[in-house]
């Protein structure tokens, strides 16, 4: 067990310091895939099967995909030099880190276990979908409810965000008259009078 | 059994990377893949809490950020994406229009 920590442990780590280090964005998120499956093993030796299993899927599958698709649409994985906007902000945080880094690491060593590990650890019922969606489901059903909504609110303001601007009526100009009028119910009748050319560019090539 | 500091230990390590990136890094992607390790840290520390007190709050606590995780990735990337179509850069030294 301590084996598969350390080893989980440092392929965590070195994944955090490709994600901070990287100059390529692609390099960077597959670094964050590294420590994203590492984190799902030390969940896993942590008896918590169904985390470790939620992990795999939801962060390193999806959130993963979302990041590596919006990386390459925005072409960003180019990384920019130049100025940097405060003086030494590379060696401050490095400072920073370095001093959080070890207040974590002296309030860990002066941690103790409020009970034996073995007696706390069959309390979990191994961290199984079972044991863990009753939890959900009965102490923290407002909370769960609540994500809910969240997850719509983002939905919506996803969607609402990224869509084409709908023209209004008073931005159509007089010169068009043709553009005036779309017809109903067509496919681009939405989008279809945009002034500028380049923003169906741009939707022609977030589409593909 | 691995002690219950080992992991804490290395959840702030992970934690204190992430900062780091959060603070030196350029980009706004790049800020959100450093926000994600340290959101990743914490749960690390829920977890490690939730074996030692042999109570499964912790556990749905990770479940709850993981939600807000994703949420949080789709709301900002969609906010990347309509920021680069306006200003052609992600880059968050100039964006700075609010002066925030």
């Amino acid at each position: 067990m301590m084996i598969a920590f350390i080893l989980l442990g440092a392929l965590t780590l070195v994944g955090g310091v490709i994600t901070i280090a990287a100059k390529n964005a692609v390099h960077a998120a597959l670094g964050l895939v590294g420590t994203l499956i590492s984190v799902a093993g030390l969940f896993a030796t942590l008896n918590a099967s169904f985390l470790a299993a939620t992990q795999v899927i939801v962060y390193a599958g999806a959130i993963m995909v979302l990041f590596l698709f919006v990386i390459m649409l925005l072409n960003a994985n180019a990384p920019i030099t130049g100025r940097d906007p405060i003086p030494f902000v590379r060696e401050l945080a490095g400072l920073g880190g370095v001093v959080l880094a070890g207040s974590f690491v002296i309030l860990a060593v002066s941690y103790k276990d409020p009970r034996p590990l073995a007696e706390a650890t069959t309390a979990l019922g191994g961290g199984s979908a079972s044991v863990v969606g009753e939890t959900l489901l009965t102490r923290f059903l407002l909370p769960f409810e609540a994500v809910s909504i969240l997850l719509l609110v983002a939905i919506v303001g996803a969607v609402a965000l990224v869509q084409r601007p709908v023209p209004q009526p008073d931005d159509v100009p007089d010169s068009e008259p043709e553009l005036l009028a779309p017809p109903v119910g067509s496919a681009i009748s939405r989008g279809g009078n945009q002034p500028a050319l380049q923003h169906r560019n741009d939707e022609g090539e977030v589409r593909a | 059994m691995v002690p219950t500091s080992y992991y804490i230990a290395l959840s702030g390590i992970l934690f204190a990377l992430g900062m780091i990136g959060v603070l030196t890094r350029r980009t706004a992607i790049m800020v959100f893949l450093s926000v994600e390790l340290m959101l990743n840290a914490s749960n690390i520390a829920l977890v490690a809490f939730a074996r030692s007190w042999g109570d499964l709050t912790g556990q749905t606590a990770v479940f709850i950020v993981m939600t807000l995780a994703a949420a949080e990735v789709a709301i900002g990337l969609a906010i990347i994406v309509a920021i680069f179509r306006k200003r052609e850069t992600t880059n968050v030294d100039d964006l700075a229009a609010m002066k925030g």
